[in-house]
């Protein structure tokens, strides 16, 4: 085989008069990197990165479909060779999840009888948002993903993204159809966290390896944390709601306790993002005041009750005459009750 | 009607490097996930930016290698010019180290290639840990590196044929 630019290898003792471009585009990109360094989240670059976004994603959504489906096909293939094994282990996991089952459905009849005896108020109910996966970020050091829903599905900065297992991370970056979820294991990543059980908050920081490990807040009191152990979101701060599934503590590090994330990202492919309105907290009236609007408000709750009720139980003007009396007398129609 | 068609064609050609960047940036932002997200996907813009620059620098020209890189530090959501300067850098070095590398055999460019990813690396890992105010782990970036410069004769058997048959040729 012969070797490429044998021909010209002698013909090379011009200078490139392209050096000063290739100098002014370095000089442009360091002072474009430290600009952006010292403010990352300056908001013409937000713009920027969420209009690049916007682009770029109908292309990167035809891209995924044939991935996605050649990656369930070698998926398939690769099931076949170990259905034996699969069939026991979801044999074991069904029974198990059915005493789960069992459980919960005798849970469930206990909240439904306190719910029946205390003044029980249901929290705000979230709406999901479905969403796919259309990209992510393959770099060492930044890591996020990029989903086909935007503002124009509702989606909104600092929402949680679930998928089947757990928090996948939350939305940084929205563009009218697509963000991007800054994953829980991305350097930048900091999210509340508490350990179940343990009567332990923190917070859960990424550091670009698999496993983040969660910084204990400084306290006297020791920590003490044992693997196996739940971590879920603390909803501390107001930024994501409590009790999200994270992942278990598998070990300690310097102090900080290192969690498995119940999250895959290499199979994560559809998501779910939780628009979840954080309940607004009005100021209590006073007691006396309270009677009257409470008096108020039944009595306007019977008037809704009776009103749609009201033509089609009394049924005033079931039959022609009577109708055509109510038309006679329009002056008071109550006459016709 | 048919000199218009020359100029298209010339064009084309003269855009091919260019634009293969950018879709290989788009390709790196895909979910490929090899063997379920355990092998990271090479980053072909690196490979792209070094053989242009190395055998038809002026179908790579700065503006492309910084539009590339810009495109790539926009999809990964990384502090904006990053790329942009790790690959212009890569350019930098490239262009004055041409005249050593040019006409020698594949093995020794891959080895250029490999001190190119090296520098690469550590223009990233510098600037990462200095915007994260730690020294971040060196595995990743290491493992998806020597990922990179595994893959790297294939691209560049493929592009030698694509460059001396359609882009340069005819």
């Amino acid at each position: 085989m012969d070797v490429l630019g044998q021909d010209r290898r002698e013909g090379l003792g011009r200078k490139a008069e392209s050096r000063f471009v290739l100098l002014l585009m370095m000089l442009v990109s360091v002072l474009l990197l430290l600009s952006s360094l010292y403010s990352a989240e300056a908001s013409v670059f937000r713009k920027a990165r969420e209009n690049v976004l916007d682009v770029a994603a109908p292309i990167l959504s035809i891209f995924a479909k044939p991935i996605a489906y050649v990656q369930g096909v070698v998926g398939d293939v690769g099931d076949y060779f170990n259905t034996l094994e699969q069939n026991q282990a979801l044999r074991e996991e069904n029974a198990e999840l059915r005493q789960w089952m069992e459980e919960a459905l005798r849970l469930r009849e206990t909240i439904a009888v306190y719910e029946r005896l205390q003044n029980y108020y249901a929290g705000p109910e979230a709406t999901p948002i479905d969403a796919f996966v259309i990209g992510e970020s393959n770099d060492a050091f930044s890591h996020s993903m990029l989903v086909n829903a935007g503002s124009g599905d509702g989606v909104e900065r600092g929402q949680a993204v679930l998928d089947d297992q757990g928090l996948v991370g939350r939305i940084v970056d929205v563009g009218v159809r697509a963000s991007r979820i800054l994953l829980l294991t991305d350097v930048q990543s900091r999210v509340p966290v508490y350990v179940e059980d343990a009567n332990l908050e923190g917070i859960l920081v990424g550091r670009t390896k698999a496993n983040p490990s969660i910084s204990f807040t400084a306290s006297t009191d020791p920590v003490v944390f044992t693997p196996g152990q739940r971590v879920l979101t603390s909803g501390a701060g107001g930024s994501l709601p409590r009790g999200l599934a994270i992942g278990v503590i598998v070990g300690a590090e310097k102090g900080d306790a290192v969690v498995d994330l119940y999250a895959d990202y290499a199979r994560t492919r559809m998501v779910r993002v939780v628009n979840y309105d954080f309940p607004v907290f009005e100021e209590a009236p006073e007691q006396g005041a309270d009677e009257a609007p409470a008096e108020a408000a039944a009595v306007d709750s019977a008037a809704s009750a009776l009103t749609p009720t009201a033509p089609a139980g009394g049924d005033p003007f079931a039959d022609p005459d009577a109708r055509a009396a109510a038309a006679a007398l329009p002056g008071e129609p109550e006459g016709v009750d | 009607m048919d000199k218009r068609a020359e100029g298209l064609s010339r064009l084309a050609k003269a855009a091919a490097p260019t634009l293969f960047g950018l879709f290989a940036v788009l390709l790196l932002a895909a979910p490929l996930r090899f063997a379920y997200g355990f092998v990271p996907t090479p980053i072909l813009p690196l490979v792209i930016v070094y053989f242009w620059t190395l055998y038809g620098p002026s179908y790579m020209p700065a503006p492309s290698v910084f539009a590339i890189g810009l495109l790539q530090d926009f999809l990964t959501g990384g502090p904006l010019g990053l790329w942009a300067a790790v690959y212009l850098g890569v350019q930098y070095i490239v262009l004055s180290q041409r005249s050593y590398f040019i006409g020698r055999e594949l093995s020794v460019v891959w080895v250029g290639f490999a001190f190119a990813a090296a520098g690469a690396s550590l223009i990233l890992w510098l600037v990462m840990s200095l915007m994260s105010g730690e020294l971040l782990p060196l595995w990743g970036l290491m493992f998806q590196m020597f990922i990179t410069v595994a893959a790297y004769p294939v691209f560049s058997i493929a592009f030698s044929h694509l460059h001396r048959r359609v882009i340069v040729e005819m």
